[in-house]
């Protein structure tokens, strides 16, 4: 890292990775295609400059990253692919099955003749009938895989038989034979012709199977046997990887898809960042406080019931003052677990995780008592007035005016923790504690504020929820919230101009998975595995440089005691 | 016959630092081989090669004259070959004898014959003349006593060649007689030994022959008993290193630091300091003399506001300083160097600029309004940096990214560039290689020339006989004696109020100390 012209190489390469995130982000999520394609599609959504606008940020978010964290922005990068590459694999598992789908289903056979029917007792068929079964699941405890129907011919008869898809659901590839009288394999196929297709309107695609125009050898009765076709291997896997690659196809572009999908990822961006910046700024001075969900819940409270009582206010008044109040409650809801600990020595970690408990509960026992509407079905507030909520900049989305307010927050955290004297006491409590103290900065107010300012950032998410997104009071209105924050932070190295980015990156992870799930049927939790692969890339990370400085500082500290010169003393003085 | 020999060693490390270059070393069987060095030399390197825990870029090494290959710690094992960490490496809630048998117990069917563990434990531990209790638990003995079961733990595997790395550094003076005691028993038993170390006087009272290194390279190897100290140091360092500082003589001032009566009492009710009362003068340095552990630590506490005092007084310049904490202590013009560099002078992780503001971070020039100001925090790391000779490439690398020695100065150039009034350097040159100690020894001298008062704490009895104008020694947490530093002061008489056998009256206290 030599000299002066590093630095602008690395705002060059920040400046172009951001650049390239924003056009391609912009070009998604109105639908790729031509220039001219993209141009229509652009003008004919509402609010089409404000998406812009939002991209740009999104682009700066990226510059920022790669420009703060440097070649550490490609350890973060890779620690995500990693992650992402094995939640493939675990997809993969998913879809295992997927090829079951040719071995199981509803189907037909059908029997034709132009001779006369043979009519007898104990038989399944006739001629100009047919019948239909399912197959099931090969692993069900009882599965059907093979279905046998008799019939009765004569000799010289000729006969067609049919073994088709009774549905457009059913995929089942079929294969079908014909047993004569004595069990003897008389004709079997697995597959239909062109013309066959256009012959016989039963059957659906080749994969159905046809017997044609066989003459009966001798007359008796008959067996008909429908089974599905054997799996190959190579079926199976090609089938899950086509099934995964849909799914992940669905997981990385699914939030561009449409600008309202776009809407959901940048809608939760805006919570996960308010909330990474709180858990940042405590996890700084090395406080393992998780009580950004407790702050979060208080400060939706404190605004949602300001914005339900004050109806008859200009709303330029009341949601200033719901803001405040939101960061207020989170503010003292964060002081309290931080006198325990300045104080008392309660460890951070256990209080916090309690005052959540307290701090749900008790927001549940307003919103049910208090605030719902007495003739609620459900346990809701009334939806917030027209004006008290966080106006959107998008016409029918509810990406609001929170992107301000974030933008705000993030060049707040930034100021506080690297230019301010607080941020630089929090800076050191976190790096040495003792080392701290032995400066002069009294680390006990430092922890308290640390986790005292976190809160208002917490309370701000809280405020977000209510008044941006759900304009109205729910219950589980954060599903721990906070805990997605401690990646978004860890992710970002505690830096809060990084955050931006992990928000981002990771509320896109969050909105993937959500139309993973929808569009291919596979669960969501596969992106809580990938959060689990990330926390613990980033955590062994953490350990081993945690591991090299203990082991520097025992070096050093065990160097030299210097105690050679008192074993002289001692030895003289004793003779 | 060399037993162990290691011909043109080369390591070089994969960011491109040159450890060892063309090292050769020879060791005899049954001798005691010092390697010494200072910081960085790569004397830890070499060592970690002949325990097979590096591997050599090039060069060869020769055991019994049959090139061997120590491709891992096993191997190292296997060939007889045994090492002592620095950093032991126990089971702490392992009982001695399932320490040293890990890996390879005794078993009886499927289980383990502890009763025969600990037997042969005894047996060997009779044997070397290395004192273990095999039934106590690693974390309930004490630390020279975790230095035996290392050494036992690698006897037990069949060492015939023992490396010690640095073994005296975590050991009271008492443990290391016990130790040199032990290493001349396994001599006598046929074991050879390989010492680290970079306290010379250690290697002219155990070793047979010295290899000393400098810059990764074999400065060369001579016989103990033909060499001296000086000739070692001007080795080790690679110029003439002067053992005496520069102090002129200079009239002591006005009282700067006044104590009265300082009492500490810890928790359980144990005074640890036990009514101290002296003065520090401007222009005066007032040495702190004892063995550790005789209050020197608290005293430095208290007086630096980490501690509350449990009775008496203490001021500067007048000022009362006790029971406000650090920042009180500060705005009085105090600065500290402490004792222990890791835990309390640095924060590791954070820049040398950070570093090197904790005490002032929140005055003009580095705070104005509410905003800190990063030009003035960088141009004060730049000048400090440049003044205090501090290597480094900038300012906002981390403190961890220092050697020992520098770290130091990074604590040394805050301290001394607050304007302080009183100084208070505990164990200032710990841990801290022979050019450095220089560097910071002329400092002290320099600042008390120029009028500034220092109380010097110090366990390295000549740094204090070196520096001190005035020297006091603590015994159990008392003030013994204060006597000017004469040159006609010995060590001999220190040594006895050090040891708490003589202590001088009231009156004589009073004569002597002010």
């Amino acid at each position: 890292m030599n000299g002066k012209a590093r630095p602008y190489a690395n705002y060059l390469v920040a400046f172009v990775v951001g650049l390239i995130i924003f056009l391609l982000t912009s070009y998604r999520v109105f639908g790729g295609g031509t220039l001219d394609e993209w141009m229509e599609s652009f003008n004919a959504t509402p609010g089409a400059g404000g998406i812009l606008f939002v991209n740009a940020l999104v682009g700066i978010s990226v510059a920022l990253f790669v420009a703060q964290l440097k070649w550490n922005a490609l350890r973060v990068t890779l620690t995500v692919v990693a992650a992402l590459i094995f939640g493939y694999f675990v997809t993969g598992l998913f879809n295992l099955d997927t090829a079951n789908k040719y071995v199981q289903g509803e189907f037909i056979v059908a029997l034709q003749s132009d001779a006369e029917p043979v009519d007898q007792d104990d038989i399944d068929l006739q001629y100009g009938r047919q019948r239909g079964g399912e197959l099931n699941n090969p692993e069900a405890s009882d599965p059907l895989t093979e279905a046998r129907f008799t019939f009765a011919g004569n000799e010289g008869d000729v006969i067609t038989i049919l073994a088709a898809v009774a549905n457009r659901r059913s995929e089942v590839d079929l294969e079908v034979a014909l047993l004569s009288p004595d069990g003897e394999a008389l004709a079997s196929s697995t597959s239909s012709t062109p013309e066959q297709l256009e012959a016989f309107e039963d059957l659906r695609s080749e994969k159905d199977a046809t017997i044609a125009d066989f003459t009966l050898p001798t007359t008796g009765v008959y067996t008909i046997s429908a089974e599905a076709e054997p799996l190959s291997t190579g079926t199976i896997i090609s089938e899950a990887v086509k099934a995964t690659n849909a799914a992940y196809e669905a997981f990385l572009l699914g939030p561009l898809g449409r600008p309202n999908r776009w809407a959901v990822w940048i809608q939760d961006a805006l919570t996960l960042i308010l909330v990474g910046l709180s858990i940042a700024i405590v996890f700084r001075a090395r406080q393992f406080s998780l009580g950004a969900e407790g702050q979060l819940y208080f400060g939706a409270l404190v605004s949602g019931a300001i914005c339900l009582a004050w109806t008859n206010l200009p709303p330029l008044l009341v949601v200033p003052i719901a803001l405040l109040a939101s960061m207020t409650a989170g503010f003292l809801w964060g002081l309290l677990p931080g006198v325990l600990k300045a104080y008392l020595g309660a460890n951070e970690l256990v209080s916090t995780l309690m005052l959540n408990a307290v701090a749900v509960r008790f927001y549940e026992l307003v919103l049910t008592f208090q605030i719902k509407p007495p003739t609620a079905g459900y346990t809701a507030s009334a939806p917030f007035p027209e004006g008290n909520i966080l106006a959107p900049i998008i016409p029918d989305t509810q990406v609001t005016i929170a992107v301000f307010i974030v933008i705000g927050a993030v060049i707040a955290s930034w100021l506080l923790i690297s230019r301010t004297p607080l941020g630089y006491e929090i800076r050191m409590v976190g790096s040495n504690r003792k080392f701290a103290d032995y400066g002069g900065i009294n680390s006990k107010r430092v922890i308290m504020l640390s986790m005292a300012v976190s809160g208002i950032l917490a309370g701000l998410a809280g405020a977000h929820l209510a008044m941006g997104i759900h304009r109205m009071l729910i219950l589980n209105i954060s599903l721990g919230l906070a805990f997605e924050g401690v990646v978004v932070a860890l992710l970002a190295r505690n830096n809060p101009l990084v955050i931006p980015f992990t928000g981002l990156l990771y509320a896109y992870m969050r909105a993937g998975a959500q139309f993973m799930e929808r569009d291919a049927n596979v669960s969501f939790e596969v992106v809580r595995i990938i959060q689990a692969v990330i926390i613990l890339l980033i955590t062994a990370e953490a350990l081993a440089t945690m591991f090299r400085f203990r082991r520097a500082r025992n070096v050093t500290t065990t160097l030299d005691q210097g105690l050679e010169t008192t074993a002289a003393i001692e030895g003289k003085a004793h003779v | 016959m060399a037993l162990l020999e290691a011909r043109d060693i080369v390591k070089v490390y994969p960011n491109g630092v040159r450890a060892n270059q063309n090292v050769s070393l020879s060791v005899e069987k049954g001798e005691i081989h010092a390697v010494v060095g200072e910081n960085g030399a790569g004397k830890s390197t070499l060592m970690k090669i002949l325990y097979g825990l590096e591997q050599p870029t090039s060069g060869e090494i020769f055991l019994k004259d049959q090139a061997v290959e120590i491709v891992s710690p096993h191997k190292a094992i296997e060939l007889g070959i045994g090492m002592v960490h620095q950093n032991f490496m126990l089971v702490d809630s392992f009982t001695i004898a399932q320490n040293i048998a890990l890996g390879m117990e005794p078993k009886r069917g499927v289980t383990i014959d502890r009763q025969k563990a600990i037997r042969d434990v005894e047996q060997l531990s009779t044997t070397y003349g290395l004192h273990v209790e095999p039934k106590q638990r690693i974390e309930t003995v004490p630390v020279g006593m975790r230095q035996r079961v290392e050494i036992l733990k690698a006897l037990y595997r069949g060492a015939e060649i023992l490396i010690l790395d640095e073994p005296t550094a975590v050991l009271t003076p008492r443990e290391t007689n016990d130790l040199f005691a032990a290493i001349r028993n396994l001599i006598a038993e046929g074991k050879t030994v390989i010492f680290i170390t970079h306290k010379l006087r250690e290697v002219m009272e155990i070793s047979d022959r010295v290899t000393v290194m400098r810059d990764a390279r074999v400065v060369g190897t001579v016989n103990t008993r033909d060499t001296t100290i000086p000739e070692l140091a001007r080795m080790m360092v690679g110029r003439e290193v002067f053992m005496v500082v520069d102090k002129p003589p200079v009239k002591r001032g006005k009282p700067v630091l006044e104590v009265r009566g300082l009492t500490y009492a810890n928790e359980a009710g144990r005074k640890l300091l036990d009514h101290a009362s002296f003065n520090v003068y401007e222009s005066e340095i007032l040495g702190v003399a004892g063995v550790e552990g005789n209050g020197q630590t608290e005293l430095v506490e208290v007086l630096t506001g980490l501690r509350d005092a449990t009775a008496g007084e203490a001021s500067v310049d007048g000022q009362p300083i006790l029971n406000h904490g650090p920042r009180r202590v500060r705005e009085a013009h105090i600065t500290h160097i402490p004792e222990d560099r890791l835990t309390n002078g640095v924060a590791g992780d954070a820049s040398i600029a950070d570093n090197l503001i904790v005490d002032r971070y929140y005055q003009p020039p580095f705070t104005k309004g509410l905003l800190l100001q990063p030009n003035a925090i960088e141009e004060n790391s730049n000048a400090l940096i440049q003044q205090f000779g501090i290597l480094t490439q900038s300012g906002e690398q981390p403190v961890t990214s220092l050697s020992g020695g520098n770290m130091q100065k990074v604590i040394v150039a805050r301290e001394f560039s607050s304007s302080p009034r009183l100084l208070i350097a505990a164990q200032p040159t710990r841990g801290v290689d022979i050019g450095a100690i220089e560097f910071i020894h002329q400092q002290l001298v320099d600042k008390r020339t120029e009028g500034l008062a220092i109380l010097l704490v110090s366990a390295d009895l000549q740094e204090v006989m070196k520096l001190a104008d005035r020297i006091m020694v603590m015994y159990n947490g008392e003030i013994v004696c204060v006597l000017p530093n004469t040159p006609d002061l010995t060590e001999e008489q220190l040594g006895l109020y050090m040891l708490g056998a003589v202590r001088q009256t009231a009156e004589e206290m009073e004569a002597d100390g002010s």
